[in-house]
């Protein structure tokens, strides 16, 4: 049997077991402030309630209390260059609501020690560039002549 | 978890340079450079892989993120992806094991690729996720391997979905994969009523349908004869084999003979 054909159930038969899982689960960071027990995840289309909560206890081994599900429409957006409409993927939100003792904050991912280091970085390649162009513009009409026969 | 990594060092041993030939995330990488000490033999371990321990145990939600020292990074260095091979030699646990190693670096990977996304930010290393579905991939075929073999021991079937190749009532064929149903074809009335179109414009559809591929071919085969015909123009002394194995469909003795493959040089003249 294939991997991703599973034989049809009838009720008083053994539960079917999803031995290889393929759905995907990304915890987004919410646009609307929640508790903060609850959880937004975007989750595979066809996953159900009982299989996000399921997902989460069997794999991350985080306990579930109830699981909300809505399935979001995609955007609509123009081309800039065709004008005709683009439509985004329909996806599938999960609120998750953890125990009541439990609490989630979303991480800030992109910490500010790091960002005032890449402007540094680039700061300095800015610099670079600009002695860079000075070093070539200087000879720009005596090309191949030896730095030191200048004035 | 434990039986997993000793499969991981098992394979660094076998070659102890290739620090990238496991890839789980840069975390794991480093652990995995310190057991470059393991033992020669390449499939019983020795003492040392027991004690053997590569990744924290992170549990709960923040399995969801990369780790710490990656946050807001431009670039994070991983290995290569798992290939058949390295997976062939795993046992089914292991491989059970790992599909869920990779599904969670799967999910993290997503959430900090939306979490850049929604910043407007540029995702570091995105061949991050090619890889592990590369990998993923690789691991269901070799179950699936495991599978078809059993099947054919056991029951001379490859357990494979049955499929066949029908054709539809506009006349086109397509591959069919069976579906289990509760009551045979026979006892179901609906589906037993037969629907076929032999209307008018089906006819006309299957005609300007078959027209449309003859063209098409007619248009290929021209195609190639003119490139082949311009070539024995520009290059008359040409490996004659060669060609005819780089395009069997058209004859070369005919095209010599043609006026459109005569060049204007010395080879064609008296």
């Amino acid at each position: 049997m294939s991997t991703r054909w599973y034989p049809k159930y009838i009720t008083g038969n053994p539960q079917l077991r999803v031995f290889l899982p393929n759905f995907f689960m990304k915890l987004v960071k919410p646009e609307v402030p929640q508790l903060p027990n609850v959880v937004q995840f975007k989750v595979s289309m066809q996953m159900t309630k009982h299989d996000v909560k399921n997902y989460l206890e069997k794999i991350y081994s985080v306990k579930v209390e109830s699981v909300v599900t809505h399935v979001r429409m995609g955007k609509f957006s123009r081309n800039a260059v065709g004008g005709y409409v683009i439509k985004d993927d329909d996806f599938k939100l999960a609120y998750v609501t953890l125990p009541k003792d439990e609490k989630f904050e979303f991480p800030n991912l992109f910490p500010e020690e790091k960002e005032k280091e890449l402007d540094k970085q680039k700061e300095q390649l800015n610099t670079l560039k600009d002695e860079w162009k000075m070093i070539t513009t200087k000879n720009k009409h005596r090309q191949g002549v030896p730095s030191w026969l200048g004035i | 978890m434990s039986a997993l990594l000793k499969g991981l060092s098992s394979v660094l041993a076998t070659n102890l340079i290739k620090f990238e030939s496991l890839f789980i995330s840069n975390r794991t990488l480093q652990f995995s450079v310190k057991s470059v000490s393991a033992p020669k033999n390449y499939f019983r371990l020795g003492q040392p892989a027991f004690s053997f321990h590569s990744s924290v145990s992170r549990r709960g939600l923040e399995e969801f993120f990369d780790d710490k020292k990656n946050w807001g990074e431009l670039e994070v260095k991983v290995g290569r992806s798992w290939r058949v091979d390295e997976l062939r030699i795993k046992s089914n646990e292991d491989l059970h094991k790992l599909w869920y190693v990779l599904l969670k670096e799967k999910n993290m990977l997503l959430t900090m690729e939306h979490a850049s996304q929604e910043e407007c930010r540029l995702f570091p290393n995105p061949e991050r996720i090619d890889k592990v579905e590369e990998s993923m991939n690789n691991l269901e075929r070799v179950v699936r391997e495991r599978n078809r073999a059993y099947f054919l021991l056991e029951t001379g079937e490859t357990g494979e979905r049955p499929c066949s190749r029908v054709t539809d009532p506009l006349g086109r064929s397509y591959t069919m994969q069976y579906t289990e149903h509760f009551v045979p074809i026979y006892m179901n009335r609906r589906a037993s009523k037969k629907h076929v179109h032999r209307g008018a414009a089906v006819v006309r559809f299957r005609r300007q349908m078959k027209e449309k591929a003859f063209l098409e071919k007619k248009r290929y085969y021209n195609r190639v004869r003119n490139h082949v015909c311009q070539l024995l123009r520009r290059f008359p002394e040409l490996d004659e084999e060669a060609i005819q194995q780089q395009y069997p469909e058209v004859n070369l003795t005919r095209l010599r003979r043609m006026k459109y493959s005569r060049g204007h040089h010395l080879y064609n003249e008296g």
